[in-house]
């Protein structure tokens, strides 16, 4: 269970979130929703303690990240993925090694083991052998997010961070990564926490909604009780930037 | 006018000397990682490795050059009244203790420093960083820390191979090709008047201190980038630049503490 209680964050003296108020149930996928520049993004990265808040408290069942170092934070960490928007796999290391970094670095797993591990994750997101000896540059935007997701996936992890994971993807990718969404929560990581301003994301994997404007939330509930009138003046004045209403 | 000069420059030395403090926290952090060294090793080692191969050419291109402008410079000003085997001897000390280390030093701080610099600064953009962080890897342990030691450790490897060739582009013009020097005059002013301290400082103290600034000014402005490739390209010259000034102070100081 994470709780979030009174966070605000501003940068330069503009408030991007004001006293965010969030619970995040065990084994439930949570879609922040809302338009660019409303701090979905800020929120996520403080959720994952890659950035300090200025005020307010992130609980992870009971121990408050936010006053934890970075050194305390590491075991909880190691419970945590994260897809980045544009991916951010390491550009000097081919696809292999992007996915074995983390075992190879923390884990005691010999080299035929983590092998075995990183070949079961490349087949679970969809993709083969061929793509491991590839750099990053030389994937397309569908690959490289499946990669990301490959990544994320083979940490095993307690809850599992998307932000913004449909954005810039074709159709057809779209549909593969919200197929990966679904089967990743429930095989490998049941808490799932998804930042974006896609609606039919939302709709399609969401268990529980928030909505943010202008850094505060503005609507929390299930998806059967977000209206279509709430969405109109979620995107009204926010910028849409190819929001798919 | 003259007040926006004033406020400019005063602003510039500002951000020069909070960069320095900045440069001096990172180090202290460095220095904290390196408790984990064992973890980070295949970093420290890749790090060894592209120190070495990015710059032996280089170095060795350069040295050639320092050996033979150092020849010439030294041979136009010493007078007919100096002995050949002393002009040679001060030829050798200069090359040693002066020129190889600060030219060599200030060429790689273009060419590791920026490399560095925008290395770090587009996985920062990129959010490789974050990323790192994600995988509960540290940045500073992982990326900082294996580039400063591979700055400290190879610069005076790097060195030493330069100077060896220096050395040997002055035997070779003064003694092989002409006549300027015998050979064995030509190894008796390699030996005259050395002292071993002066050996370790310009082959071993010097590369070192001048090998932890590169390293740390550019993984620092690095680390510091904003916005996109215009951030990343800015990131580059202030590594240069800064680590080109250190450089030189540096050169004076230590000359000055321990000379």
């Amino acid at each position: 269970m994470i709780e979030v209680r009174n966070l605000s964050k501003s940068f330069n003296g503009r408030p991007v979130l004001q006293d965010v108020d969030l619970d995040i149930e065990d084994n439930k996928t949570l879609v922040i929703l809302g338009p660019s520049g409303q701090g979905k993004t800020v929120l996520i990265k403080i959720l994952a303690k890659l950035i300090e808040p200025d005020f307010g408290t992130v609980s992870y069942d009971g121990v408050d990240i936010i006053r934890l170092s970075k050194r305390q934070f590491k075991e909880i960490q190691k419970k945590m993925a994260f897809v980045f928007q544009a991916n951010a796999l390491f550009d000097f290391l081919d696809v292999q090694d992007n996915l074995s970094l983390f075992l190879n670095m923390h884990t005691m797993l010999s080299a035929q083991e983590i092998e075995e591990k990183v070949m079961e994750s490349i087949r679970f997101v969809g993709l083969d052998s061929t793509v491991l000896s590839k750099f990053p540059e030389e994937l397309s935007g569908g690959m490289g997010k499946r990669v990301a997701i490959a990544r994320a996936m083979i940490l095993r992890p307690e809850i599992i961070f998307y932000d913004e994971p449909t954005a810039g993807l074709d159709e057809g990718n779209v549909g593969k990564v919200v197929e990966l969404i679904s089967l990743l929560k429930t095989e490998v990581c049941a808490t799932t926490v998804i930042v974006t301003h896609d609606v039919d994301l939302m709709f399609k994997v969401s268990d529980w909604v928030v909505l943010l404007k202008e850094g505060r939330v503005v609507f929390s509930g299930k998806k059967e009780q977000v209206t279509e009138a709430m969405l109109r003046d979620l995107y009204a004045t926010g910028e849409n930037n190819g929001v798919q209403k | 006018m003259w007040k926006q000069t004033i406020e400019k420059t005063g602003q510039r030395l500002v951000n020069f000397f909070e960069a320095i403090y900045e440069i001096s926290q990172l180090f202290l952090s460095t220095l904290k990682s390196l408790t984990s060294i064992w973890f980070y090793r295949r970093q420290v080692i890749d790090q060894f490795y592209v120190f070495l191969v990015k710059t032996l050419p280089i170095a060795a291109v350069i040295a050639v050059f320092i050996g033979l402008g150092s020849m010439i410079q030294g041979t136009y000003q010493s007078s007919t009244l100096v002995p050949r085997t002393l002009t040679m001897n001060v030829i050798f000390k200069s090359i040693i203790f002066e020129v190889t280390p600060i030219v060599l030093s200030l060429v790689l701080a273009g060419k590791l420093g920026a490399s560095l610099a925008a290395e770090i600064g587009s996985m920062k953009i990129s959010e490789q960083l974050e990323a790192l962080e994600t995988l509960a890897l540290d940045p500073t342990g992982f990326l900082v820390m294996p580039r400063v030691l591979a700055g400290v450790f190879m610069l005076p490897i790097i060195t030493i191979f330069a100077n060896f060739i220096a050395i040997f582009s002055v035997f070779f013009v003064s003694s092989v090709i002409s006549d300027w020097i015998s050979q064995p005059e030509f190894f008796d002013s390699l030996q005259t008047n050395l002292r071993i301290f002066e050996f370790y400082y310009g082959n071993f103290i010097k590369p070192a201190v001048f090998g932890l600034l590169i390293s740390l000014v550019g993984s620092y402005f690095g680390l510091k980038t904003r916005g996109g490739a215009l951030g990343v390209g800015k990131a580059s010259t202030n590594a240069v630049v800064v680590s080109a000034i250190l450089i030189v102070f540096f050169d004076y100081y230590l000359a000055r503490v321990l000379l």
